[in-house]
């Protein structure tokens, strides 16, 4: 039985692809039967999703190495005398990845229907468009984590980065009055742009691994004896490639889960509907990039403290922090979680990097249920926000007045406050939310983030596994912790100016309730994010042992930070006190004014956290710039300057040759010689015309004289000699 | 069954002979008749592509005929991996190009198409010969419908008759170098006879070392070859004929063009210039790596320039150098692996990418071609931008350009979707066919020659750029500006797609799906002729 | 009585020379025919006299055959030539070879 539905894993990610192409092909004019085929297709991926996760989770012993997979071979492709196999499979990674992506993404599909206002008159225009795209996506997901191979799991990797393409750029007929401001389809473009840098490096990675490997299956990739070939061969010098070829890997991962420097595509990726961003952010794209580093785990600590696992330290940690600090000065309720998304990125990818691969694991899965929350809770206030502005406009100036419509901005949350009362189910549920991604005690947060700084400390006492250094456990835990501070002061913030106090505009004034179908996707997650965290208990662990059987045969050695009373407090202390800073503030006193009270005190670091450290100013200026002054002078070297000249150089010295041929030979010469024996008959006619008179007297007389011109002279040839003889002069 | 490439080969000829009896005042009878015949080659090459055992590596369907024999010139053609999947490409080509250019072209109508069949019986015939001399034939005979086709039937404001002596005077002076090293050859080896020449050389082969062991001359004939060739894919820097022909031609001619006649060139390099001369090939990749550099330069150099393309044919144009630059890429780590026994795979899957990414590039380029014939028939502009007149863009007063068109995916969402299927193959989507190619010539060049590669895929970035920023953003996104749009096109209707426009995209779209989602079929067929060349 | 050979050639270049000044001087084209009569007549005279003084040819009667042709001859000529005077006249109403000068370009 269990055999069975591991067997029937490949039909998950077929499901919404199904639904994609019914909906795409047949079902667009359709509102309601596209939604309900977008439903069905993820809903039986679900069911099948979590039908094949409870069978691991019972069954987990079964899956552990060397019977661990259940390959479904899909199709083989010949390179030479080999071929390349691809197909799907399943072990206790993607047994927890089956849990949360069909479940998160069946929420947001069911949000989504009241979000794109399915009923109303304001129903978007291209909505069942957008639930073939979000069916797409979710294939893509569905399709990476069941995929027993580094080129199924790229190709689905890329699927979703089209989605997010075509999803972030969904409204792309929107402009704004501000031209600085980016629109979706820029948005879109930059999304995918960035995101493809890290995939072309992770795609030479992959390249490579399958040079030295010959194959691309995770079984043959992870065997005991190519990891040590990998760690004993070198790329040059002494980089071994698993090192070289696991940066590369990492490379995908910085593009795709945004971590810096590669992070900039994120927040503006905001421009997309929110449903989208809560499964760009939540369930599927970014976690694919942890997914990867996760998948490919082997390969990092295939060689014993290599510069690989630091780089990745060090790059998860910075980012955790680097972005925390610039979701404090952002004022759109979606940048402030897009920053928070990079940053609790940040947590799992230095949580890998000094080893802790069951806690970033576990935090991936709780991230992304509370942030899916989050997303949604924030999708709910915009759009309550919405309508309540255009219900407060539409009576102050009556129907014809729509001149400042561009100008609102919904996002904002200085134009919000005191939308608790308005909208309490969005609230509380929002506030559960934050509860749980700042990591307060019994919430899903908490557990898996103080796994990831058990871990960090732990490391630092007892020196790390895989050769990590303990300096590296502290550095990490240090950020983290900080980071988490900032985590509860700019959640808090976001609470405090979102939904405490009085409502700042007459927008927020009239903010209704969402509608049910909105509402409820938010009631489920949030149980599920306050009660996750049981899962992972320190006395319970039972994701642990499922998640962490595997692992310790694929790495030897696994770090486990056992629950450590102080790292708890520590953290919960910090955390406490990020929320209580953020309460002082804004909570306190609740703004009445839309400007930030940092403002005047931070003076240039606010200027410069607003700006997001000026990175996109940055790549406009470093980057992007001269690619597109560089592509004009190619253009212009090519079309103007060197090489269509002279190809039109040869053709014209072609053309002058010949020109001169004409003029200097052919004309004088050549043809001067045939004119010129025209031009003598010509004259000789005309010299001897003048003897031709008509008249035929003196053809008769001509005649005549000849004959006695003829006779004359044979006379006088006969005679002459006789003559002269007889004149004696002979 | 011997007689089955003929009769696909000739069968256009027929067409050129019953077009010519057709009076020409009769244009229905003469789109009938034309788009009917096309069907017949077709329908013989898809029974070609199923017939054709790919288990087997040699030359099948091969025929052989005496034709000069006072100095050894036959009839001789075979078709093996290589070939059957191009012969399939053109003869489709031709069809979804008579059937779209029946509703486009107005004028001439009987020359058109005409000129047309003669062309598919020159390409086929490239693709199916085995004798140099006949090679030679047929690839001259593609020459001059295709001269016609451009000057006659382009666009007056492209320059057409500039734009076809340019095509036609550039490949023929590779011709001439062609024909030299042809009869070079001959002089030799007594033969000119391709599969003699490929197996027969070497220094056990029957026939000796190629020119007797005499480099230079090896050499020279060589770079003979390879110019020839080179100038047809084009490669950097043969290739600025190609923006001004495709620009040029009319759509049907652009799809051909570069759909087919590029891969001309690229058939040459791995029929004759890879086997014949494995060594010098080998050499000028590996030990002093022009070829592949220029490769690069194409690859990223085409990919640049299309970055500062604002006419949307041209662009897409420049997009064939940089995409036929990942072809020669393939073939370069293919030809620098050649005779390593470690390297065989990575060779064969080089050459498989290689002749993937012609393929492709063949239904992904023809269909982008098409699409571009969309928008002009109904626009009669294909600039992305509002020029002055200098042709720079025009700008606002935020400095940002301002789109001729924008917002078409709102109002013509067929179309957009088409498009979009189209654009993201030729970017290299995963999932579509664009992307197997360049998979595989990577990981030939990865394993062969890794830094090649390594700067190979600035490429992927610079495309993905240039499709979607300059392409899909000023063409489909943004909003919908119908003033502009009536200032742009004096009052043109906008429609979406048409059953034509469909009938003619649906193949093309289908096949990159197809060969997107499940590749292996068509790797089959290259890969049985990778073997032959590269087998262990 | 033999009358000696040269005595006929006098005559006949006399006759010749009457004919070839009358044919060249005339401008009446009747006149300019009677002359070319004279100068064939003459022919005759010396074709005979030549026949009748050189032994090797009298024993054949090609002197007089000779002399018919040139009768026969004349008698066409002067046909002919008569006949194209009187069209001349007809067309031109002259018969002065002076005015007639066609063939000139």
């Amino acid at each position: 039985m269990t055999e069975t539905f591991f067997n029937l894993t490949w039909l998950i990610p077929l499901f919404p692809l199904a639904a994609f192409a019914i909906i795409v092909l047949w079902t667009n004019r359709h509102r309601l039967l596209s939604t309900w085929i977008a439903w069905i297709g993820i809903g039986l991926a679900w069911i099948l999703g979590w039908i094949v996760f409870f069978q691991a989770w019972g069954g987990f012993e079964e899956l552990t190495p060397p019977t661990h997979k259940y390959p479904v071979p899909l199709f083989s492709i010949p390179t030479g005398t080999t071929s390349l196999n691809l197909g799907f499979q399943v072990d206790t990674l993607t047994g927890v990845m089956l849990f949360m992506v069909p479940f998160v993404c069946l929420m947001i599909f069911i949000y989504s229907k009241g979000y794109m206002n399915y009923g109303t008159k304001d129903v978007d225009p291209r909505y069942s468009r957008f639930f073939a795209y979000i069916s797409l996506f979710a294939c893509g997901m569905l399709g990476l984590v069941v995929s027993d191979n580094f080129l199924t799991l790229f190709v689905f990797w890329e699927i979703m980065g089209l989605c997010s393409y075509l999803l972030i750029g969904f409204w792309f007929d929107k402009t704004y009055p501000d031209p600085k401001r980016i629109t979706p389809k820029e948005a879109g473009l930059k999304a995918f742009l960035t995101t493809r840098v890290g995939d072309v490096i992770m795609l030479a990675g992959m390249l490579l691994l399958y040079s030295q490997v010959g194959s691309l299956t995770f079984s043959d990739v992870f065997s005991q004896e190519t990891l040590e070939q990998l760690a004993h061969t070198y790329a040059w010098g002494n980089v071994p490639w698993a090192t070289f070829i696991a940066l590369l890997f990492f490379g995908g991962a910085v593009g795709k889960s945004a971590q810096f420097p590669l992070h900039v595509w994120l927040p503006d990726a905001m421009e997309g509907p929110t449903p989208v961003s809560a499964l760009i952010h939540a369930a599927t794209m970014v976690s694919a990039g942890v997914y990867l580093v996760a998948r490919s785990f082997p390969l990092f600590v295939a060689v014993e403290g290599g510069s690989q696992l630091a780089v990745v330290a060090f790059i998860g940690a910075f980012t955790a922090i680097f972005s925390s600090t610039i979701a404090v000065a952002q004022n759109d309720i979606k940048r402030v979680l897009a920053y928070s998304t990079i940053s609790q990125l940040g947590y799992m990818i230095a949580a890998l990097g000094i080893g802790a691969y069951v806690a970033a694991v576990f935090h991936l899965i709780t991230h992304a249920f509370f942030k899916a929350l989050l997303f949604m809770g924030s999708g709910s206030v915009i759009h309550g926000v919405e309508h309540g502005h255009h219900h407060s406009h539409h009576h102050a100036t009556g129907p014809e007045g729509h001149e400042e419509e561009g100008e609102f901005d919904a996002n904002d949350m200085m134009n919000m406050g005191g939308l608790l009362r308005r909208m309490p189910v969005t609230g509380w549920t929002f506030i559960v939310g934050a509860l749980a991604l700042t990591g307060i005690f019994p919430w899903a947060g908490f557990w898996s983030k103080d796994e990831i700084l058990a871990d960090a400390w732990k490391t630092f006492q007892e020196g790390g596994h895989f050769g990590v250094t303990a300096n590296w456990g502290f550095f990490v835990w240090l950020l983290l912790t900080i980071a988490a501070f900032l985590t509860a002061f700019y959640t808090g913030r976001q609470i405090f100016l979102t939904f405490a106090g009085k409502p700042r505009t007459a927008a927020a004034e009239h903010a209704p309730e969402s509608v049910p179908s909105m509402t409820w996707p938010l009631v489920i997650l949030a149980a599920f994010a306050t009660l996750l965290g049981l899962a992972g208990t320190p006395w319970a662990n039972q994701f642990f042992e499922m998640i962490g059987e595997s692992a310790v045969i694929l790495g030897e050695r696994l770090a486990h930070g056992e629950f450590n009373l102080v790292i708890a407090l520590v953290s919960s202390g910090v955390a406490l006190a990020g929320w209580v800073v953020a309460w002082l503030i804004y909570g306190f006193r609740p703004l009445t004014v839309p400007v930030d009270p940092l403002r005047r005190p931070l003076g240039p670091i606010y200027t410069l956290l607003e700006n997001k450290y000026y990175f996109d100013e940055i790549y406009q200026a470093g980057i992007v710039r001269p690619a597109i002054r560089l592509a004009q002078a190619c253009y212009t070297f090519d079309d103007k300057v060197v090489i269509d000249p002279i190809v039109d150089g040869v053709g014209r010295f072609g053309r002058w040759l010949s020109d001169w041929l004409r003029r200097a030979v052919d004309n004088p010469i050549v043809d001067g010689a045939v004119n010129g024996v025209g031009r003598v008959t010509t004259w000789f006619g005309e010299f001897m015309r003048a003897t031709q008179t008509g008249k035929v007297q003196n053809y008769l007389l001509v005649a005549a004289v000849t004959v006695f011109l003829l006779v004359a002279l044979y006379v006088f040839r006969t005679y002459l000699p006789d003559w002269l003889s007889a004149l004696g002069l002979g | 069954m011997e007689y089955l490439l003929t009769l696909i080969t000739f069968t256009p000829l027929l067409g050129v002979l019953l077009v010519l009896l057709v009076p020409k005042d009769d244009e229905r009878t003469i789109k009938n008749l034309g788009i009917g015949i096309s069907f017949i080659p077709l329908v013989l090459a898809t029974y070609l592509w199923f017939a054709y055992d790919k288990g087997q590596s040699g030359f099948q369907f091969e025929f052989i005929a005496d034709w000069i024999p006072a100095i050894n010139v036959n009839y001789h053609v075979g078709a093996d991996g290589l070939s059957v999947p191009l012969m399939f490409l053109t003869a489709l080509l031709t069809t979804l190009g008579l059937i779209y250019s029946s509703y486009t072209i107005k004028q001439r109508v009987k020359e058109f198409f005409l000129l047309f069949l003669l062309l598919e019986m020159g390409m086929l015939g490239v693709f199916m010969s085995l004798d140099l001399v006949l090679f030679y034939v047929f690839w001259e005979v593609g020459l001059v419908p295709m001269y016609l086709l451009i000057g006659i039937w382009g666009q007056p404001k492209d320059r057409p008759q500039y734009s076809a002596i340019k095509f036609f005077l550039y490949t023929l002076a590779g011709s001439v170098l062609m024909l030299l090293a042809i009869l070079g050859l001959y002089f030799y080896h007594g033969t000119f006879d391709i599969v003699q020449l490929s197996q027969g050389l070497g220094s056990e082969g029957p026939l000796g070392l190629v020119f007797g062991g005499n480099s230079a001359l090896a050499i020279a004939a060589f770079w003979a070859f390879f110019i020839a060739f080179a100038i047809k894919v084009p490669l950097w820097p043969f290739h600025t004929w190609l923006p001004d022909a495709h620009t040029a031609a009319p759509t049907a001619g652009s799809v051909i063009l570069a759909g087919v006649l590029l891969k001309l060139g690229g058939f040459g390099m791995l029929r004759i210039a890879l086997p014949i001369f494995p060594e010098q090939f080998k050499f000028y990749c590996w030990d002093v790596p022009i070829i592949p550099i220029l490769a690069l330069l194409s690859i990223v150099y085409g990919a640049l320039v299309c970055m500062a393309q604002w006419d949307l044919k041209r662009l897409i144009a420049y997009s064939s150098v940089s995409h036929m630059g990942y072809y020669m890429l393939g073939v370069s780590a293919a030809a620098a692996g050649w005779g390593v026994s470690s390297y065989s795979d990575a060779a064969a899957m080089a050459s498989n990418g290689a002749a993937l990414q012609m393929f492709n590039h063949g239904i992904i380029t023809g269909g982008l071609f098409f699409l571009v014939g969309v928008i002009y028939d109904r626009a009669h502009s294909r600039d992305l931008a509002l020029m002055d007149a200098e042709g720079n863009p025009l700008r606002d007063k935020d400095n940002k350009v301002l789109p001729a068109f924008g917002g078409l995916g709102k109002m013509t969402p067929y179309y957009y979707g088409i498009f979009l299927v189209t654009a993201f193959a030729s970017l290299g989507l995963p999932g579509l066919a664009g992307f197997w190619a360049e998979f595989f010539v990577f990981r030939g060049a990865f394993e062969i020659m890794p830094w090649f590669a390594a700067f190979g895929v600035l490429g992927i970035i610079f495309t993905a750029a240039y499709i979607l920023w300059k392409i899909v953003q000023y063409l489909f996104l943004g909003d919908f500006n119908l003033e502009r749009w009536k200032e742009v096109t004096h009052d043109a209707k906008l429609t979406d797609l048409m059953t034509f426009e469909k009938v003619t995209m649906w193949p093309l779209v289908l096949l990159m799906i197809g060969f997107g989602i499940y590749p292996t079929p068509l790797v089959d067929f290259f890969n049985s002729f990778a073997q032959k060349l590269f087998g262990g | 009585m033999d009358v000696p050979l040269s005595w006929y050639l006098v005559v006949a270049a006399a006759l010749f020379c009457i004919g070839l000044a009358g044919a060249l001087s005339r401008r009446n084209a009747i006149a300019v025919l009677m002359g070319v009569e004279l100068m064939l007549n003459a022919v005759n005279v010396n074709l005979l006299a030549f026949w009748r003084h050189v032994e090797v040819v009298k024993a054949t009667l090609s002197g007089q055959a000779f002399a018919i042709i040139v009768i026969t001859v004349a008698a066409a000529e002067a046909a002919v030539g008569l006949a194209l005077a009187i069209a001349l006249y007809r067309t031109r109403r002259t018969v002065d070879v002076e005015d007639v000068d066609l063939m000139k370009l």
